[in-house]
């Protein structure tokens, strides 16, 4: 190897790590990125990115029972469950060599090793190399990223027991499953195996699903979910869960019937991948499987920086990239620069119906003090939404009254995903509701509820 | 219902183009500056391009009728002044933290004030001695000999350099020396550390950055974090003497006031001399009356025989 030294380096290649490179190339420095596996990281390999696939997949086969309101007659429907997971691995592997391509074209040095932090030497930190080499660099950004959180009575084999990891490159789909946690990861499964024709129970421990949507949202999924035939148990805890050849089963705490389900993903949250890392050689602190920083990424030991789902939450790919970009320009001293503030991270969930939001719940909102004025505007008077034959679903505005902020939008429904964006541009503007009002939405759109949702909460609404 | 009135048509007003520039501010940021009555023109931009966030609004703290504009000085000379006439500034984070430390000192800290005369003339005399003879650049300043005074006598009387902890008091081996520095909108205060192993041109060095760089706001947090000593000099205000409140975890805090002429009597007669009055504030639960007295004895001889300072 010939260069061993760096302005920058980035300990893993993902959402976080490979734009904090980048951008660390713009800004003229010369950055280095040290993944151990495939760029993209979990979201493209693993999570975001070929989830989507397989949830596109089931969304087709779910149009499929509509296509007679639609006037069009299909005949039999099969499903080739392997071509399904393959194609979701073509996509994969498509976005990762895009990834090594933006990294060459930035000219980043890209090493594929596992990275260990070594001695701090006349302002350089060293790392050594799994392969036996060593770089060093006058920064170092960790984003190795994060997976699975294991609980403490559920082993996952990888078999019977599967994490998100196994869960998407299924061989055969099982006749029934359970799915604990209903986050994001969990809503999502029930959803797709459920489209493919398997059984679902979705278990939380929690009073409700999706807990961190606002409680209306929570509500329209649970109810839309339990129509198509989804079993949820929420407010329950696992207490025991053995599994054989058959399946496997699980006893609830208070409840005298177990559970049994031919498999079981966990989808209960994650932890942060902090270990073999050199981390206790140094001041970086460590709370409950996360690595503490402030809010531009700073750890406990100067010139070692960490950003993404290896720190606090929310565990969001976007985030990590945003996070890898203020780290780099606060590294670099670039003027305008502005940590993360509070609720600017949106968030979805691409179950059916599909689930987004950005800042405060209405619960969150009301604990703050703000006095409120709330919209809310159903799809159902939507006329796009109509023509689409997916009319379910809201969205919902929080507005402070006495300032006109918008303090939270949640919204549930046909491509709500695709929305929240528009809320999140006006957060960031720091638009009232008189600017969202003033804008004209164009019709026939699906942004219209975004418009009269605006205008409920001030009683405004005209279609509703 | 009632139908709405419907006014007859009139021309709509015609749009003036005003002479002043545009100031570029979020629609949240400019109606919260409306509701407080924070005029924006003053406030400096943090977002891109330097347009005004709401944060921008929240933290100015500035005055926002202190400069009474045209149309209020009208107001006022027709005599229709409002009674309780008053607007609110949001606290920053400075102010609060200076509000609850000081506070819990005052609630916490049992004080008891000690106040000396010193005579300052021959330590006027040394200071503009030193300073004929200093390197280029170097200018001590009185405040400087203070701090290496009390730092001599810290030393001398170290039972006064301490910290009470409830089960423990702490005692400091060196006198690190916190200064207290006004910055706007209100005040730090940067430590010299082992102020006693420093000889006046590397004091005044340390202090003159310190208090530069305190106004410029770019003083690290362990750079006024800790120390075991505060002294708070508003002598170039013409205080004559005041009772400082202690700057917790520290035990003692110093309170300087001006250096003037004042008639004293010495064996009897009566004559003009340079005297500064001083006021040590002592936690009575770390600090005792005699050691505080001690204290201010090995102070007072410091500073009017400053040659035994410079040792």
């Amino acid at each position: 190897m010939t260069d061993t030294q760096f302005d920058i380096a980035v300990i893993g290649g993902g959402p976080g790590g490979y734009v904090a490179a980048i951008r660390a190339a713009q800004l003229g420095l010369k950055p280095v990125v040290i993944e151990r596996e495939n760029l993209g990281g979990i979201c493209l390999n693993w999570g975001c990115i070929p989830t989507k696939a397989l949830l596109r997949a089931a969304e087709l086969r779910h149009s499929i029972d509509e296509m007679a309101d639609f006037g069009i007659m299909v005949g039999e429907v099969k499903v080739d469950l392997a071509a399904v997971v393959k194609r979701s691995r073509k996509v994969a592997g498509r976005l990762s060599m895009g990834v090594k391509h933006l990294l060459k074209k930035n000219k980043v040095t890209v090493i594929a090793a596992e990275a260990k932090l070594g001695a701090a030497k006349g302002g350089l930190r060293q790392i050594n190399l799994s392969n036996g080499d060593m770089v060093s660099a006058k920064h170092v950004i960790i984003a190795t990223g994060a997976r699975a959180r294991a609980l403490p009575n559920i082993e996952a084999d990888g078999k019977t027991i599967l994490t998100y990891r196994e869960a998407m490159v299924p061989e055969t789909m099982p006749e029934s499953l359970i799915i604990v946690g209903s986050g994001a990861i969990g809503s999502e499964f029930a959803s797709f195996y459920h489209d493919m024709g398997v059984k679902v129970t979705l278990v939380e421990a929690l009073e409700r699903i999706l807990p961190v949507e606002d409680e209306d949202v929570s509500a329209f999924v649970q109810k839309s979910f339990e129509k198509r035939g989804i079993t949820i148990m929420t407010g329950v805890k696992l207490q025991a869960v053995t599994s054989d050849a058959n399946g496997v089963q699980a006893s609830i705490e208070g409840h005298d019937k177990s559970l049994q389900a031919s498999r079981m993903i966990l989808a209960v949250g994650i932890t942060g991948n902090t270990e073999n890392l050199g981390l206790e050689t140094t001041k970086i602190k460590v709370d409950r499987g996360h690595i503490v920083t402030d809010q531009w990424g700073a750890t406990g030991e100067a010139g070692i920086y960490a950003i993404g789902d290896v720190t606090g939450p929310p565990w969001l790919a976007h985030k990590a990239s945003h996070e890898g970009i203020i780290c780099v320009e606060r590294i670099t001293g670039q003027k305008d620069v502005h940590a993360i503030g509070a609720g600017a991270v949106p968030g979805c969930t691409y179950c059916r119906p599909q689930v987004a939001s950005v800042g405060m719940t209405e619960a969150a909102a009301k604990q703050a003090g703000h006095d409120l004025k709330i919209g809310q505007f159903p799809f159902a008077g939507n006329g796009k939404a109509i023509a689409l034959g997916d009319d379910g679903g809201f969205v919902k505005t929080i507005f402070d009254a006495k300032t006109g902020e918008l303090l939270g939008a949640h919204m549930v429904g046909p491509e709500v995903t695709e929305l929240i964006q528009g809320y999140a541009i006006a957060r960031t503007l720091e638009a009232t509701e008189a600017e969202l009002m003033a804008t004209i939405f164009p019709h026939p759109t699906l942004s219209e509820a975004m418009h009269e949702s605006v205008l409920d909460a001030y009683d405004r609404a005209i279609h509703f | 219902m009632t139908a709405a009135p419907v006014t007859a048509a009139a021309p709509f007003p015609e749009t003036k183009s005003s002479d002043k520039p545009r100031v570029f501010a979020s629609p949240l940021a400019r109606r919260i500056a409306a509701d407080r009555n924070i005029v924006l023109d003053r406030i400096t931009g943090s977002g891109p391009h330097g347009r005004i966030l709401r944060r921008d609004v929240e933290s100015a703290a500035i005055a926002p009728i202190a400069q009474t504009t045209a149309a209020q000085a009208e107001t006022l000379q027709a005599g229709t002044i409002q009674q309780g006439d008053s607007y609110l500034v949001a606290n920053s984070q400075m102010r609060k933290a200076i509000a609850s430390r000081l506070q819990d000192s005052k609630q916490q800290a049992p004080h008891f004030y000690l106040t000396v005369d010193c005579v300052i003339d021959n330590l006027l005399e040394a200071r503009k001695a030193l300073n004929v003879k200093a390197a280029e650049g170097i200018k001590i300043s009185v405040n400087d000999m203070i701090i290496r005074a009390a730092a001599m006598a810290l030393i001398a009387v170290p039972e006064a350099n301490a910290s009470w902890e409830g089960e423990n008091t702490r005692l400091f081996r060196h006198a690190d020396i916190a200064m207290a520095v006004a910055i706007d909108g209100g005040l730090i205060t940067p430590i010299v550390w082992a102020a006693e192993q420093k000889g006046l041109a590397a004091l005044s060095q340390v202090t003159a950055d310190l208090a530069a760089r305190a106004r410029d706001g770019k003083l690290a947090a362990s750079e006024y974090t800790g120390g075991s000593f505060t002294i708070s000099n508003l002598g170039m205000f013409g205080v004559r003497e005041f009772a400082a409140v202690i700057n917790p975890p520290h035990g003692c805090i110093l309170a300087v006031g001006a250096g003037e002429q004042r008639p004293i009597v010495i064996d009897g007669n009566l004559a003009v001399a340079t005297v500064m009055s001083v006021t040590l504030s002592a936690d009575h639960r770390a600090v005792d009356g005699a050691v505080g007295a001690r204290w201010l004895q090995a102070f007072k001889g410091f500073v009017e025989n400053p040659v035994t300072m410079l040792l």
